[in-house]
């Protein structure tokens, strides 16, 4: 079973009398503990197909799969359930509340959808991902880097099928970057998730068990050289 | 209430500014309240404690017994399961060891039979006994030093009378009330006595029905009206005006409130447009958004309202007796429960914001 899957999904956008297609009709699926990164020029469709993957929007044609479940032709209130419990989402820098501590970031989730949660974990994901120390501190208090990894345990603290990063490291400077990619990476393969990630810096593709390239709305795979 | 308290805890300031406005706006409330009450109280607390249903007056009086004069002899053509003859004029007195001018009062006396229905409660003293005393409200010892036995003098008149008890809530349009005798009342009225039992006047005859209806009640005499008592306080001369005065006050202000609340929990809700959109885009319903900022707009008013309650309390303590300000457990609880709804209302205007809020916006 495929954890999530397009089938001829595409989407247009009406732009005054013209269409703009920015998602051309694509096939795609990835499973369970595979690390997949979208690359491509700023416009070509990532974010579209990303945000279409997570449910925020509706394709124009064809449907997305969660887990062999039906999704993107489910009422909005429903995906916005599924996204709760199957999605996590992990966008540039500043996604998190402001006005909660790292804990209560996590804390958050158990309120909205009780019971699944372990509340136990939060403290085990933080010391992962090398930010216990910082549970007490609001957003606003600590780095760049801190805060996406932050962002990381949110979005994996509620166990999702699913892990959509949108330019997780668009605000970091290189070295950064990589600690925070190899952090996703490591994550995937211990808690067996399913993660795309968009990126446009194409060095950070090593970490990835695949690559695709989006140009123009078409979704084309990259085959990697194997370089060491 | 996870997301609304910490939200107050991290923006300390900001939210103890709000809560700071809605304090005022509610001190200002519960004051007014406190002191329209005082005042419509001060109008009517003597007609209340007759715990009459009825009061008869001479159709050309209009409602105004301050104009009526009738004989007392009516009293046998009216039937009514209880019924007394009443006298009432506005007089000023003053003490009367002093000359100085300075203590001179404005009082109302209210001539009645002691063996009738309107005698008073007498929290300290005694009853009338003969013609030379009265019984005054408490408010004369309490403001203006008067005491039992003390003697007073009608200003442009000879009688004196001796205070022989004191009695609570007893005003009159806003004058304490001196209770005595029809017979002390002719004199006060007329300069005179008044030699014969025929010749006594009355300015009304208050009725009581053990059935709280008046259609029991008749009259032999169609110069006379029946008046309901509740008609006739609302007719004491500038009783409505005062009390209208007050209730729009108060609405303007109840209402201005909610708008302000309205706007300040809006333009918040706006500044986290974003936020919320990234909660959404999580999975977070807007149910759980809105539910947070309706939980925290009711937080918020109810800290706000209940400071100001504390503020009226206390504030009513250090306030001279001669500020007509009284409070009322029920009026507090209503204007608190009102205040805490409106402002509720005034968040609920931001709730549409927030079930249109898309999350694809907030975070691209
Ligand atoms: N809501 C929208 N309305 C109209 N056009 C849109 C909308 N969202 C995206 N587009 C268009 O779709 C194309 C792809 O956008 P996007 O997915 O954001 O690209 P990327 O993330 O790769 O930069 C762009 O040409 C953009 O202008
Ligand atoms: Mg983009």
């Amino acid at each position: 079973m495929k954890a999530i899957e397009f089938i001829n999904v595409d989407r247009a956008f009406k732009d005054g009398d013209k269409t703009v297609k920015a998602l051309q009709p694509t096939n795609f699926s990835i499973d369970r503990g595979q690390f997949v990164a979208i690359i491509g020029p700023s416009g070509s469709g990532k974010s579209t197909f990303l945000t279409i993957a997570g449910g925020l929007q509706a394709p124009s044609h064809g449907e997305v799969k969660i887990n062999g479940q039906r999704f993107s032709t489910e009422s909005e209130k429903k995906r916005s359930k599924i996204r709760l419990s199957e999605i996590g989402f992990i966008l540039q820098a500043s996604n998190l509340v402001p006005f909660l501590t790292i804990k209560q970031q996590l804390q958050l989730v158990d309120r909205v959808d009780k019971g699944k949660a372990n509340r136990e974990e939060i403290l085990t994901l933080l010391e992962q991902l090398d930010i216990a120390d910082l549970q007490n501190k609001y957003p606003g208090e600590i780095s760049g880097g801190q805060r996406q990894r932050a962002a990381i345990a949110r979005a994996l603290y509620n166990d999702p099928t699913i892990i959509l990063a949108d330019e997780p490291t668009a605000s970091l400077d290189t070295d950064k970057a990589y600690q925070v990619v190899e952090i996703l990476a490591q994550e995937t393969k211990r808690k067996n998730k399913a993660t795309i990630m968009v990126t446009h810096d194409t060095r950070l593709i090593e970490y990835c068990d695949q690559v695709f390239e989006m140009k123009d709305g078409v979704l084309q795979e990259v085959q990697l050289t194997a370089t060491t | 209430m996870f997301l609304a308290w910490n939200e107050i805890k991290y923006s300390k300031v900001r939210y103890l500014l709000i809560i700071g406005v809605l304090f005022l706006i509610s001190y200002l409330v519960f004051f007014l309240t406190g002191l329209a009450y005082g005042l419509a109280q001060e109008n009517r607390t003597a007609i209340d404690s007759w715990d009459a249903d009825g009061i008869i007056l001479p159709e050309e009086a209009n409602g105004n017994f301050n104009m009526s004069l009738f004989s007392a002899e009516e009293l046998d053509n009216i039937q009514a399961d209880e019924k007394a003859i009443l006298g009432q004029t506005p007089a000023v007195i003053e003490k009367d060891q002093e000359d100085s001018g300075e203590d001179r009062l404005d009082v109302r006396f209210l001539g009645i039979d002691t063996e009738q229905f309107l005698t008073p409660d007498v929290v300290e003293g005694r009853l009338v006994e003969s013609d030379g005393e009265v019984v005054a409200d408490i408010s004369l010892k309490e403001e203006n030093g008067l005491n039992l036995n003390d003697s007073i003098t009608l200003v442009g008149g000879e009688q004196a009378f001796e205070i022989v008890g004191f009695m609570e809530d007893a005003k009159l349009s806003v004058a304490p009330v001196l209770y005595t005798t029809i017979e002390a009342f002719q004199e006060i009225r007329f300069g005179e006595p008044v030699s014969d039992d025929s010749e006594l006047a009355i300015s009304a005859i208050v009725v009581r029905s053990e059935t709280d209806e008046l259609d029991q009640i008749t009259i032999d005499n169609d110069q006379l009206e029946l008046i309901p008592i509740g008609d006739f306080i609302n007719d004491l001369p500038g009783y409505n005006a005062q009390l209208l005065t007050f209730v729009f006050m108060i609405s303007f202000l109840i209402v201005i409130a909610a708008i302000v609340i309205g706007i300040f929990i809006y333009v918040l809700t706006m500044q986290k447009v974003n936020i919320f959109g990234v909660m959404k885009a999580q999975g977070i319903s807007s149910g759980y958004i809105s539910k947070s900022v309706i939980a925290q707009t009711f937080l918020l008013s109810l800290i706000g309202v209940l400071v100001g309650l504390l503020a009226t309390l206390g504030t009513a303590l250090l306030l001279p007796a001669a500020v007509p300000f009284r409070s009322n457990e029920l009026f507090l609880i209503v204007v608190s429960m009102l205040m805490i709804g409106i402002a509720i209302l005034g968040a609920l205007f931001s709730v549409r914001t927030i079930v249109k809020i898309d999350p694809l916006k907030a975070i691209s």
